[in-house]
């Protein structure tokens, strides 16, 4: 499902952020990307949405090589993804609703399907009394999960997080990698980029350990 | 994905209820972009304002112009070829001549004026009768007073016809009553490439200020836009709140705009009423009408919407998520 043969990316003026890295993650896997910070966790999720470009290399997404896809052609792959940030991303100026319907507002569904699925996915991250409120009178675990209600809400089969626990007390970070866990078994590729190495060795999934830009220690751990 | 034609997910709305959620998206950018302007009802205002004066002045300009030239066409009635004859012309002579004159084809009407006529006219309508009484003779000439046909007023033809005029041989003298009117609507045209002018520089104000206001608004939701980005926001999704938010900066603007225009009207028009009273004219003042009304609107919306469409176009573009 993902796939990146040899890429390097190099910042201007900096040294690389990634050298030569090849991975692969299969249709339906989930996986944590984890080092330390500098290491080039967030770059590499950065590639896989195309936010940068690789400097070499080529990356696939479902078979479809996007190392150097047109400009016009990026929401398209966008919105085969869903991405949850550490800071949430959240629009401070619209209710909850308003919030995790705009994936769905952009690609054109109609109001009932909106009210629909948005429902469903509030009712996944456990808000869906919430869906009336601000984003700001939530909490930080709260609006964790209106960010990653607003990343599953048009089931995208890869689903991205650039350290979703970061803020988070281990309680809270505990469930919301278990709803990460729940998506994937409903058949959701998920990459976690996470520096918190207790918890996700304790779930069990493979873990790809990145540090200067390169892989350290390739093998899988299987549960 | 990937802008291939397959379909990422299984429930994809197919092509109509794509249109109608276009359309629906459509509305929802219309009135949130409306919206915004309402919970930023300071700055909106002062852009508002500022579109509506920039339009308002030219328009009411234009508008006094139009007046001052509808005065001048009523006056055109009166625009006439007064003939002055020779004070020894007999009445037969004179009667002669009037004949030949209604043989002209550019003549409308003849009126005559006896020299006696005239001067009981003058004395009627000046307070000088003592001084009148005091003449041995009659001072004033007989006149003939021709109007000329519609057709027959330009400037050309009326030129020809004074000359003829001048040719019959009672006649000592002719006079044009429209040189002055000439000059009067040579002045106006003048005055109204002036105003064309100033109209086409606050017109490239307004588009510079509502592209300013949008280029601002665009810069403090910087952040939203990268986000809508980021979750597969196409360039024209992010766009269209920002053009409709310039459409409604016009739309209001032009709007004030022409209330203003109204208003203006109002205040003059009593004056204006007095001025005309003095003239002895039965003229009304020319308020503008719907069809005006809605061109200065138009105007206004289209203004809006270039506005915002220069300030939008590289810009959106540019902003692309971190």
């Amino acid at each position: 499902m993902i796939e990146l043969q040899n890429v390097t990316k190099r910042y201007p003026g900096n040294r690389d952020a990634l050298t030569q890295l090849d991975l692969v993650l299969k249709r339906g896997e989930m996986a944590f990307l984890t080092g330390p910070s500098g290491a080039g966790k967030s770059t590499l999720l950065k590639l896989i949405a195309a936010i940068e470009r690789p400097t070499r290399g080529r990356i696939l997404i479902n078979q479809k090589n996007i190392t150097h896809i047109p400009k016009r052609k990026i929401p398209n792959l966008r919105r085969f993804m869903g991405i949850v940030f550490q800071d949430h991303h959240l629009l401070y100026d619209r209710s909850v609703f308003d919030n995790v319907s705009l994936p769905l507002q952009i690609a054109g569904y109609t109001r009932a399907e909106i009210s629909r699925r948005v429902r469903a996915a509030l009712d996944k991250v456990a808000l869906l009394n919430k869906e009336k409120a601000m984003p700001i009178t939530l909490s930080g675990g709260e609006q964790q999960r209106v960010g990653i209600a607003r990343a599953v809400v048009h089931k995208p089969a890869i689903l991205l997080a650039d350290e979703p626990t970061g803020n988070l007390d281990p309680g809270l970070s505990a469930e919301i990698m278990q709803l990460f866990s729940e998506f994937n078994q409903v058949g959701v590729t998920v990459l976690i980029a996470s520096h918190d190495l207790d918890l996700i060795s304790r779930l069990g999934r493979r873990i790809i350990r990145l540090q200067g830009g390169q892989r350290i220690n390739g093998q899988a751990q299987q549960a | 994905m990937k802008g291939s034609r397959r379909r990422p997910s299984p429930s994809r709305p197919n092509s109509l209820t794509r249109l109608r959620a276009l359309v629906r998206e459509h509305l929802r950018s219309l009135v949130f972009s409306l919206g915004k302007l309402y919970r930023h009802p300071f700055a909106s205002t002062l852009t508002i304002l500022v579109i509506a004066v920039a339009l308002a002045l030219p328009a009411c300009m234009y508008l006094l112009l139009d007046n001052l030239q509808a005065v001048t066409e009523k006056w055109d009635d009166t625009g006439q070829i007064t003939l002055f004859l020779d004070s020894d012309s007999s009445e037969a002579e004179i009667g002669k001549l009037r004949e030949q004159l209604a043989t002209l084809e550019e003549i409308e009407s003849i009126r005559y004026v006896s020299a006696e006529q005239a001067l009981a006219e003058f004395r009627s309508l000046s307070k000088l009768e003592y001084l009148i009484e005091g003449l041995e003779e009659n001072p004033l000439p007989p006149t003939l007073t021709l109007t000329p046909f519609e057709q027959a007023k330009q400037a050309g033809h009326l030129d020809r016809l004074v000359q003829e005029l001048g040719t019959f041989a009672q006649v000592e003298q002719v006079q044009l009553d429209m040189q002055w009117l000439q000059r009067l609507q040579a002045i106006t045209v003048v005055v109204h490439r002036a105003i064309m002018m100033l109209g086409i520089t606050l017109a490239i104000s307004v588009l510079l200020v509502v592209g300013n206001s949008i280029r601002l608004d665009i810069e403090n939701r910087r952040e939203e836009i990268e986000v809508a980005k980021l979750i597969g926001a196409t360039n024209r999704f992010v766009r269209r709140p920002f053009l409709y938010g310039g459409m409604w900066y016009g739309l209001l603007g032009g709007g004030l705009a022409l209330l203003l225009v109204l208003l203006v009207m109002y205040v003059i028009e009593a004056p204006a009423q007095h001025l005309i009273g003095l003239y002895n004219s039965n003229f009304e003042l020319i308020f503008p009408d719907l069809r005006q009304g809605l061109a200065l609107v138009a105007t206004s919306i289209v203004l809006g919407l270039l506005g915002s469409w220069l300030a939008v176009g590289r810009h959106i573009v540019r902003i692309e998520p971190s």
